[in-house]
């Protein structure tokens, strides 16, 4: 080796001592550069009301998805599905069924994203944000969140009460909380919810004051039946008239003159809409959009890459429900109905709506449901759906919609009224009631209920049937059915049992008089399809199970339920 | 260092490449002086064609001819340098005399070895740890399109799984069993000084694919944990250490390779031709009811349809070509060379193709400096429709009676007056030819490093590596109608993608002999850092479907993705390596790595290791004469994993859409006091040499226990962490696992005479791990592959006591044979508990599968799942036999795998005779299904008691029988297959004769996947783990047979000719 002069020896040290001094510390400080991240959030009104935007879609979409009819509807016997989905149509939903799992896991986003929320909120809006926006932000996750409690509560009985997710994420010691606890926090929610918001919406669409209180008016109708002992409780029952009134006289709102502009885009936010999940068509994205009009659309003819509900459509059962829609014997069930909610809720043969596109073979028409004849058809489902991508400005594609779900519009405020005043009474002929109660049933067409009968003049007078009745014809396929009679359940169960055990959910067939534009229907039922008509609601069977997944991950969960403090 | 920035000059990289590159041509055309020496070089007798013979003081070389005879100018007193690759180097003083006869001697001892450790080199005598090398002429043996095929068979304790035969597909690497249950357990590959962490990722690619195999001089895969140590938090799953060629001083070598392969389809999956379809569809609707279809009435006077397999699969070619030119001067060399692959996948819709192109060169511009430079480039395209669209599955299921084509041309499909054939696939055919799904990356790699002899044993070396990528994907689905199937819409998906990664290095050794005490030193700091971007754009309504640009479609269809990231390690790491007289051995390694992934408590962590050898053999005492190495080792290290991101320390936010502008929801649970994972690793060894070496041994023995595991906490769903709007769990540290095993190596030269040689080398690995603890109270952790079968998908779990990730099922014990039996089993209950009926046609009936009442409460319910099958070989490994006659060398490789379960999900789904219904083809298995008639009492019995196949239902399948995953599926998926066999000549010297242009000829012939003997009956056992459609990087299925792609023989002939 050549000798080194010294020069170079130095530089060679000095090298290595310069470089072994290491990189700057923030060299190792690399935070996510595709996310914001929460610490860095909630700064301004802005970003607080983008930090609950969410709540008012994704968080819901996995519930809207197919177990919002599956659980809502097809368990209470209003539709059916003939190949599909056939545990939740046959009332046999278990511990593994595909709906169940995703509601319940939906319903725990609700609550998970809404905690999350108000602690993001809590601990990093500054001086930027307007106290009000805070307020109403905070507002807005507590009312989602407690309306998650209630779909809990009614569907799984016993589950547990979680409103800080960060503590207890190592934490298996967390048991169920009871019903009348669970009932009690999710009241108490909803009234602090109440106080917050605003009477005028900050954004189209958002909750407001209104929002909360016609949710009280349901839970105080609910929880009525929840605590009763014998009766309802009669002073849950009036709360839940007085939160009733002040949403109908002063909310602002009103019932659409035309029942069937509920469901014809664009409806969303309208007059009567108290509170709707907030879908967008966005292409690209996944959860913000309505999926359900997928499953629902009886014909690729109709809709945009999907189509996939030829198999559902109204019940036998829901159908003989319409005024005028007579039974003969045990088989068949013929006529004709003024009840304009029939056409706007299911399809028959021969029924035209010019709103939706129907491509055939190529060609373009206006939608005239077709008779395909045979020994099972199906009264489709119309209602959400709204037909091709020009049928709603170009806004739709596979699984990909975006019109808005309801979730309570002003007629039930109106039924609810009526229920609350009729409370444990046989029957009611509270004239505000009456009045209440005709405003939702004459919109449909139908002529006004009288107490007593105008020729005959026996008395008529307004039951819970028929208030049951109303509430059934008014909200098919709206998810609701299911939850009515969870609420006549908590007091009165064999009633309930005995309602889901009449029903008939078998194959039928619809023959129109004439088509285009019949004036009535012939429907019978499948002479082969005798098995699977009947379920056997009972004690054992009424409640969703929890999902077996779940027991497996968090047996906590068989541990005896306590009370929520 | 104060500051790096992450951008670097690319011009300065090339500048500096030219340069060089002008330095390497001055050297080897330096001017030569003194008079001509004439010689002959040889040993044993045997002329040495082509030996390098270099004046040692004026540079200049020769080659000797084919009669080993060479001219030199010389003078007297030069010394002339003899060399010849795999012969001892002899230095000859010329003399007087014009004529110098020069004998040399083959390399006996194979230890004497100089072998590349991490961040340095060493006798391979005194190493004191655990590793194992493939060298360039194992892996010239076999095919290998991407480097990691090169491994298979060859090296102990490397369990290498090819996840897909599909062209360029990526391939499984397990060193030492399962370090990780969350994270990755790909080895780290060091490839000239670039990291890079091997991925199995889920679509089928590789991360190594752009690599051509024939620049690779040397693997070195680093096993024990005092070796990997050195290599700290990136080591847990093992170091492969890649060395790529580079020139030797001595005249250029100019070299082209050509390669040609046929590959062949693989072994038929037995499915119904037209007839059985028919005769099967006849007897469906005698149990099930309905009417036969007209066509298929009369089964006698039918072909026998489409064969969908020998439609899919076809003979592929796959050629390469490869020119490399090294050489140098004693001051610069340089090795250049240039590929071009081309392969044809067996099955339609694949395909793989890779340019690449390399520069290496080293210069020593003066005694005490060495300068670097490694560069090289690579594109590869992919095409991987048949992997991305299920092709392989179709091609079984699709049924006979649909041709390929219509008599109108039109592509054939399920027709529409049959509402059954919507449930059977598209045509793989079809499809293969009309989507375009392809990938296609182009990679630079490449780095430059500066060494100063700084004084007497004193080195400082730094070096600056690379690695950037750049990839485009291209999805396009055009619009169609095939039978039933009509895409309305078009749609392109676009998608690139951006990463760099930077590394440098500074180093600084020194070693030192005091008498019998040798010391080296080294101390190293480092830096690297890496990030990514990903953009993606997609479009519907493309009105041609010729142009695959998103500009061409609907733009109100438009939607785009975006994806980035960020990551970055600081490490310090020390080494001290003593030896005493070469008998006592020491190493300790101390490795302190920081990384972003972590907090500022718990960024750091540090990985000590320390291992010691006792090479008993140099001992005075020791005189066993027959052996000529024993060597003892022992070490113990810790080495780390920092996880699959650094998102675990923070809370992201995700985007999605509202009406009143983008909305922003929690996306994942934080953990701010995430830390290191831990594997701490100790091992025994022992080395054996016997008769001059010529029978070696090695052999050892670990236990491997990982604290700490980075894993995704399993919390309940009611926390929110499962769904559309989902929290994600957060990462934590829990769980240990325990691996242990043992590999064994041993190679022989069982003839060695002068025209005939015979060496084999046979290695055998077994490791077992387990799992010690989790921090699920349950005890267990689930990968569900929920997109095989919603109604109960298979499913693979990681339980406290057990092996990770065994098969979970069903037991099932044959088929009910009587109502008897029925009545005193346990069966399936309905929502309210009770019994399901016992009947043909809506309950439990003769024929249906009969599943074993694990927790015995006499109910079948999902609690009587159980683990049926493990996924991991008890025993691997490989023989390669060699033969060297003459010009002639044969070479046989046997690879092998005892002991692992398969779980065959491709029998599974098409086994059920049912599915005919479905106007789905079958196995022919499905024909054997139960018939249940009557006895002479009228009793109804299993006429075919034998099968396993259940019956044929008319009306719903209450029992489950085609909705379970039982122990029925799981195969046994032990192997020995014949991986290789290849011939190759080295054309005799004196064919080649005096002509001066070609100076060697090798022609070789080799057959691969050339036979299997195994048990499993589906198209092949080499299982690694899942990729496809819905993959989980890190997390894929492991031992499910989903139907993948098989790989299938090849047939070889290359050729290489010297210039």
């Amino acid at each position: 080796m050549k000798k080194i002069n010294y020069k170079n020896f130095l530089v060679g040290l000095v090298i290595p001592i310069i470089v072994l001094s290491g990189c700057k510390k923030d060299f190792l400080e690399k935070p996510p550069i595709d996310a914001i991240t929460d610490a860095s959030f909630y700064k301004t009104d802005e970003q607080v009301l983008a930090g609950t935007a969410g709540l008012y879609n994704k968080v819901w979409f996995d519930y809207n998805d197919k177990a919002s009819y599956n659980i809502g509807d097809f368990r209470s016997g209003t539709t059916f599905s003939a190949y599909n989905d056939r545990g939740n149509v046959l009332f046999n939903t278990t511990a593994e069924n595909g709906e169940n799992n995703a509601s319940y896991r939906s319903f725990y986003q609700v609550v998970a994203q809404s905690n999350l929320t108000i602690i993001n909120i809590n601990s990093n809006a500054g001086a930027g944000v307007t106290p009000a926006i805070k307020k109403m932000a905070i507002a807005e996750a507590r009312f989602m969140r407690a309306l998650a409690y209630r779909y809990l509560v009614m569907n799984w009985g016993e589950v547990p009460i979680i409103t800080n997710n960060l503590e207890i994420i190592n934490d298996t010691s967390i048991r169920r909380n009871t019903v009348p606890s669970i009932w009690r926090f999710i009241t108490r929610e909803m009234r602090a919810a109440a106080e917050d918001l605003p009477e005028t919406p900050v954004q189209v669409g958002r909750l407001t004051k209104w929002s909360a209180e016609g949710m009280l008016a349901r839970f105080y109708l609910t929880r009525a039946g929840v605590e009763a002992t014998g009766t309802r409780n009669q002073s849950f029952l009036d709360s839940a008239k007085y939160y009733a009134k002040r949403v109908i006289e002063n909310s602002g709102r009103q019932l659409l003159p035309v029942y069937a502009d509920l469901f014809k885009w664009p409806y969303d936010n309208n007059k009567e809409s108290l509170f709707e999940l907030q879908w967008v068509y966005q292409p690209g994205q996944y959860g913000a959009q309505n999926s359900t009009p997928s499953y629902l659309n009886f014909s690729p003819d109709i809709a945009n890459g999907d189509g996939w509900g030829g198999d559902k459509g109204g019940t036998w059962w829901m159908l003989s429900q319409y005024d005028g829609m007579e039974s003969f014997g045990d088989t068949m069930i013929k006529g004709r109905t003024v009840d304009q909610r029939l056409k706007a809720t299911f399809m028959l043969p021969g029924a035209s709506y010019p709103e939706i596109t129907q491509v055939l073979a190529g060609v373009k028409q206006k939608l005239i449901f077709p008779n395909n004849g045979g020994d099972v058809n199906f009264a489709s489902i119309k209602k959400y759906v709204v037909g091709k991508a020009e049928d709603v400005g170009g806004q739709a594609a596979q699984q990909n919609y975006p019109n808005d779900t309801y979730m309570q519009r002003l007629a039930e405020i109106y039924l609810i009224y009526v229920e609350a005043v009729l409370g444990n009474n046989a029957s009611t002929s509270d004239a505000t009631a009456l009045e209440y109660f005709n405003k939702v049933h004459t919109r449909s067409g139908l002529p006004a209920l009288r107490l007593t009968d105008p020729v005959t003049g026996t008395p008529t007078p307004l039951t819970f049937d028929i208030i049951f009745k109303e509430r059934v014809v008014e909200f098919a396929m709206e998810g609701v059915a299911w939850y009515d009679l969870v609420s006549l359940h908590y007091y009165n169960p064999q009633k309930a049992y005995s309602i889901l055990n009449s029903q008939d959910r078998g194959f039928y067939n619809i023959t129109p008089d004439a088509f285009p534009n019949p004036t009535s229907w012939t429907i019978k039922k499948t002479s082969w399809a005798t098995t699977e008509r009947k379920i056997n609601a009972n004690a054992g069977n009424f409640r969703l199970p929890i999902p077996s997944a779940e027991i497996t991950q968090a047996p906590n969960l068989t541990q005896p339920a306590v009370d929520y403090p | 260092m104060k500051k790096i920035k992450t951008t670097f000059n690319v011009k300065a990289l090339f500048l500096w490449a030219i340069c060089s590159s002008l330095l390497a041509w001055n050297g080897v055309y330096a001017q030569a002086d003194g008079r001509k020496i004439t010689g002959n070089v040889s040993s044993s007798g045997k002329p040495l064609a082509a030996a390098s013979v270099i004046n040692k003081r004026t540079n200049v070389g020769t080659f000797a001819d084919n009669q080993g005879t060479f001219t030199i100018q010389a003078k007297t007193g030069d010394v002339l340098i003899v060399s010849y690759i795999g012969y001892v180097k002899k230095e000859i003083k010329v003399g007087t005399s014009d004529f110098i006869d020069i004998s040399i001697t083959e390399e006996q001892a194979k230890l004497d070895d100089v072998v590349v450790i991490g961040y340095g080199k060493a006798r391979k005598v005194n190493l004191t740890t655990s590793q194992t090398s493939v060298s360039a002429k194992d892996m010239e043996k076999t095919v290998n399109t991407t480097i990691e095929q090169a491994i298979q068979g060859r090296a102990a304790g490397v369990f290498v799984t090819q996840n897909s035969g599909q062209p360029g597909g990526g391939i499984s690497v397990t060193i030492r069993g399962i370090s990780s249950i969350n994270n990755s357990t790909e080895p780290l590959y060091v490839i000239d000084g670039v990291q890079l962490q091997g991925s199995n990722s889920g679509n089928g690619s590789n991360n190594l694919a752009g690599l051509n195999p024939a620049d690779i001089e040397d693997m070195q895969i680093l096993q024990g944990p005092s070796a990997t140590a050195i290599y700290g938090s990136r080591a847990t799953n093992g170091v492969i250490l890649i060395t790529t060629k580079r020139g030797k001083s001595g005249e250029a070598k100019l070299n082209y390779g050509a390669q040609y392969n046929i590959q062949t389809p693989p072994k038929r999956v037995d499915v119904m031709n037209l007839q059985q379809y028919a005769q099967m569809q006849i007897a469906y609707k005698a149990i099930a009811g309905g009417n036969v279809r007209g066509e298929l009435l009369d089964p006698s006077i039918l072909g026998a349809g489409t064969d969908w397999q020998k439609e899919l699969f076809s003979n592929a070619a796959m050629q390469k070509h490869q020119v490399s030119l090294s050489g140098g001067s004693n001051n610069t060399s340089y090795y250049m060379s240039g590929e071009y692959l081309n392969q044809e996948g067996v099955a339609a819709g694949s395909g793989f193709d890779r340019y690449s192109f390399r520069i290496n060169l080293d210069n020593k511009p003066r005694e005490w400096i060495t300068i670097g430079t490694n560069l090289s480039f690579n594109q590869t395209n992919e095409t991987t429709t048949s992997g991305q669209n299920g092709l392989i599955t179709s091609s079984i299921q699709l049924s006979p009676e649909v041709p390929v084509k219509n008599i109108n041309g039109s592509w054939g499909g399920g027709d529409l007056t049959n509402p059954a054939h919507q449930f059977s696939p598209v045509n793989p055919i079809a499809i293969s030819t009309l989507t375009t799904n392809m990938n296609s990356k182009k990679q630079f790699l490449g780095g430059v490093n500066l060494g100063l002899n700084l004084a007497k044993g004193l080195v400082f070396r730094t070096s600056f590596n690379t690695n950037i990528g750049y990839s485009n994907s291209t999805y396009y689905q055009p619009t169609y109608s095939i039978g039933w199937a009509i895409n309305a819409t078009s749609t392109l998906q676009n998608g690139t993608g951006q990463n760099s990664y930077w590394n440098w290095n500074q180093l600084l050794e020194y070693n030192k002999q005091i008498g019998k005490h040798n010391v080296g030193l080294m101390a190293t700091h480092e830096a690297q850092a890496s990030n990514w971007k990903n953009v993606g754009g997609r479009r519907t309504g493309f009105l041609t479907n010729d142009i695959f640009d998103l500009s061409a479609g609907d733009a109100t269809t438009a939607s785009n993705t975006g994806g980035s990231g960020e990551w970055a390690m600081e490490s310090y790491l020390a080494r001290v390596n003593y030896n005493y007289d070469n008998r006592y051995l020491l190493t300790g390694t101390y490795r302190r790595d920081g990384s972003v992934n972590f907090g500022p408590e718990k960024r750091w962590g540090a990985f000590p290791s320390v291992s010691a050898a006792w090479r008993v053999s140099q001992e005075k005492f020791f005189k066993i004469p027959f052996i000529s190495e024993l060597k003892l080792r022992l070490e113990t290290g810790l080495t780390g994993n920092q996880g699959g991101g650094n998102a675990g320390i923070y809370s992201p936010l995700a985007p999605g859409a509202s009406p009143w502008g983008t909305s922003f929801l929690t996306s994942v649970y934080p953990n701010k006091a995430l830390q290191w994972e831990e594997t701490n690793t100790n091992n025994i060894g022992v080395n054996l040499g016997v008769l001059k070496n010529r029978v070696t041994v090695e052999y050892d023995y670990y236990v491997r226990n990982t604290d700490k595991m980075i894993l995704t906490a399993s919390i309940p769903w009611y926390m929110g962490s499962n769904g559309t709007a989902q929290i994600t769990a957060p990462q934590l540290n829990a769980g240990s696992l325990q691996s242990k095993g043992w590999s064994f190596t041993l190679n022989t030269a069982n003839v060695v005479q002068k025209n005939f040689k015979w060496e084999t080398n046979l290695n055998l690995s077994h490791f077992q791990t387990i799992v010690k603890s989790l921090n699920s109270e349950t005890g267990f952790l689930e990968r569900s592959s929920w997109w095989l079968n919603q109604a109960d998908p298979f499913s693979q779990r990681a339980t406290v006591g057990l092996e990770p990730w065994l098969f979970r099922g069903y037991i099932e014990e044959g088929l009910f044979t009587s109502v008897e039996e029925i009545s005193k089993s346990a069966v399936p209950v309905d929502n309210s508990g009770n019994r399901r009926p016992t009947s043909p046609t809506n309950g439990i009936w003769i024929g249906d599968i009969k599943l074993r009442d694990i927790n015995g409460d006499g109910k079948i319910t999902s609690d009587d799942k159980t683990n049926i099958g493990n996924p991991w070989p008890k025993l691997f490994g490989g023989l390669t036999n060699t033969f060297s006659f003459k010009g002639f060398e044969l070479s046989v490789l046997i690879t092998g795998s005892y002991g692992n379960d398969i779980y065959n999900f491709m029998a599974w789904e098409n086994s059920n005779p049912n599915n005919i219904n479905l106007g789905r083809n079958m196995m022919m298995h499905a024909w054997d299904y139960a018939k249940v008639t009557t006895d002479n009492s009228g009793n109804p019995i299993l006429a075919n008691p034998e099968t396993d196949v259940a019956r044929i239902i008319s009306g719903v399948d209450v029992n489950g029988n085609y909705a379970r995953q039982t122990s029925k599926w799981v195969e046994d998926g032990s192997y020995l297959r014949l991986k290789n066999v290849s011939m190759s000549y080295n054309l005799p010297t004196g064919i080649i004769g005096r002509q001066k242009l070609i100076k060697g000829v090798r022609g070789t012939v080799g057959v691969q996947n050339i036979a299997t003997l195994t048990n499993y009956s589906g198209f092949d056992p080499e299982i690694g783990s899942y990729t496809g459609p819905n993959a989980n990087n890190g997390g894929g299925a492991i031992g499910l047979d989903y139907g993948r792609y098989p790989l299938s023989p090849i047939y070889t002939f290359s050729l290489n000719v010297n210039f």
